[in-house]
């Protein structure tokens, strides 16, 4: 297995950590407000009725979600043609695959793919 | 030693150098823009109005922030700074100084593939978790554009790396010492140019926001310091996009006078990565100004039978090279 910087992974981890303290710090300039009433209603440009959540095109989603697979398998064959070690070509899938298992899971939590 | 890549990280010719040149990307994009349209654009905050971005970002993040009462609150919260993590995550792998990144690695390409990808999906995820009619119909859009522009794009940023045997950056950066990869993959190039314009929601690709049909777009819930985040965001993707395209076919830093002296090198590295930068950025900024907006399904059939058919052709082309 080839020697691996630790800034490859310290260094993104650390642009994650300082981007987060910064917005948390930044927040304490303005003020913030949540609850109900007319002020926290979504946007509907003068029409009646809020749109309901999770009912909004679920072929779309499954064609996006099936799109991620695809994309993951094209750059795992894109990332082969002149690989000599497999490691770093595995890591870094096993990341970006990682993060869109947990953002896809999100979408089905919250109702994405309901019809 | 462990400090001074910190520093490079956050400082310099890391984040923070980054940020101010998407703070001077806005600026040029808007003055530009008002140029071409007979107007004088920002005017009153410093000279030329060159701090106006800067004065807009301190404004938004000291208004009010209003969570919708239907949003998911974790992810309208938590989505700002991650969609801002990845350009900033990407800036770390561009060769600024030299022809070495800060962090480099063998197979950086693909993770920067990776975080393309994921930059234009948490633009969709935040969009749905305002939960607002207009966010809602501008996600749907976002993702119809995004299974458009990908593959494209991929094949335009995969084609110099088969050129230079590498699937670093960096490494692919130090291969074009002798001949630029615009002058074997000019279609790529276009090919990047055209897909960046998509992903970065520009004219004529504006149509997850565009202003006139869906309010706001995606951001339309969003307020204060998330809103000052998500169009800081959009501008960094702006800079960090044009210095992929510099990397992987202008060069990088590399230029045509080379000193002895490595200090006054990476002085004039650094001029020749500005200079490339902005002539990419003129690029995308007079394209975004020329042309109006086009409908949904005319840009993924656009991106389907124009665009996907050109970036294999390149392809194809560079592959009987590599094979030769």
């Amino acid at each position: 297995m080839p020697a691996l910087d630790p800034f490859v992974i310290a260094g993104p981890i650390l642009v994650v950590v300082a981007d987060i303290i910064v917005y948390v710090v930044v927040g304490k300039l303005g003020t913030k407000s949540s609850g109900k009433g007319g002020k926290y209603q979504p946007f509907t440009g003068g029409e009646e009725q809020i749109p309901v959540r999770g009912t909004y095109q679920s072929e779309l989603f499954v064609f996006a979600a099936l799109f991620m697979v695809v994309e993951a398998f094209a750059l795992i064959l894109a990332g082969s043609f002149a690989s000599s070690t497999n490691f770093y070509p595995l890591l870094f899938l096993a990341g970006g695959g990682g993060v869109i298992l947990v953002i896809t899971w999100w979408l089905l939590v919250v109702g994405g793919m309901r019809a | 030693m462990i400090a001074t890549q910190v520093a490079e990280i956050l400082l310099f010719p890391g984040l923070t150098f980054f940020v101010w040149i998407a703070f001077l990307f806005d600026w040029l994009d808007r003055k530009t823009s008002a140029r071409m349209q007979q107007r004088v654009g920002p005017l009153l905050a410093g000279p030329s109005g060159i701090l106006q971005p800067v004065a807009d970002f301190f404004k938004l993040i000291s208004k009010e922030e209003i969570v919708p009462e239907f949003a998911d609150r974790f992810i309208f919260f938590l989505g700002p700074p991650l969609f801002f993590a990845a350009p900033a995550i990407g800036i770390i792998f561009i060769p600024v100084l030299g022809t070495a990144a800060i962090v480099s690695n063998e197979y950086d390409l693909l993770f920067v593939l990776f975080i393309i990808a994921f930059s234009a999906l948490m633009a969709a995820f935040l969009g749905y978790s305002a939960a607002g009619r207009w966010s809602t119909i501008a996600m749907g859009r976002l993702i119809a554009q995004y299974t458009g522009y990908e593959i494209p794009m991929i094949i335009a940023l995969i084609t110099p790396a088969i050129l230079a045997h590498s699937l670093s950056i960096t490494g692919i950066v130090f291969a074009q010492q002798n001949m630029w990869y615009i002058v074997f993959a000019p279609l790529s190039f276009i090919v990047f140019i055209v897909s960046a314009l998509a992903e970065l929601e520009k004219p004529p690709f504006d149509i997850p926001s565009a202003k006139t049909e869906i309010v706001g777009g995606w951001m339309t819930e969003f307020s204060g310091r998330p809103l000052a985040y998500i169009k800081l965001t959009k501008n960094l993707s702006y800079a960090f996009l044009s210095a992929l395209a510099v990397s992987l076919f202008l060069g990088g830093p590399l230029g045509p006078v080379l000193f002895m002296d490595p200090t006054l090198q990476a002085a004039l590295d650094f001029v020749y990565f500005v200079v490339k930068l902005l002539f990419v950025g003129f690029l995308i900024f007079v394209i975004r100004t020329a042309l109006a907006r086009i409908k949904i399904d005319q840009a993924v059939r656009f991106f389907w039978m124009v665009i996907t058919p050109l970036s294999l052709i390149q392809l194809a082309f560079i592959m009987v090279l590599w094979w030769k």
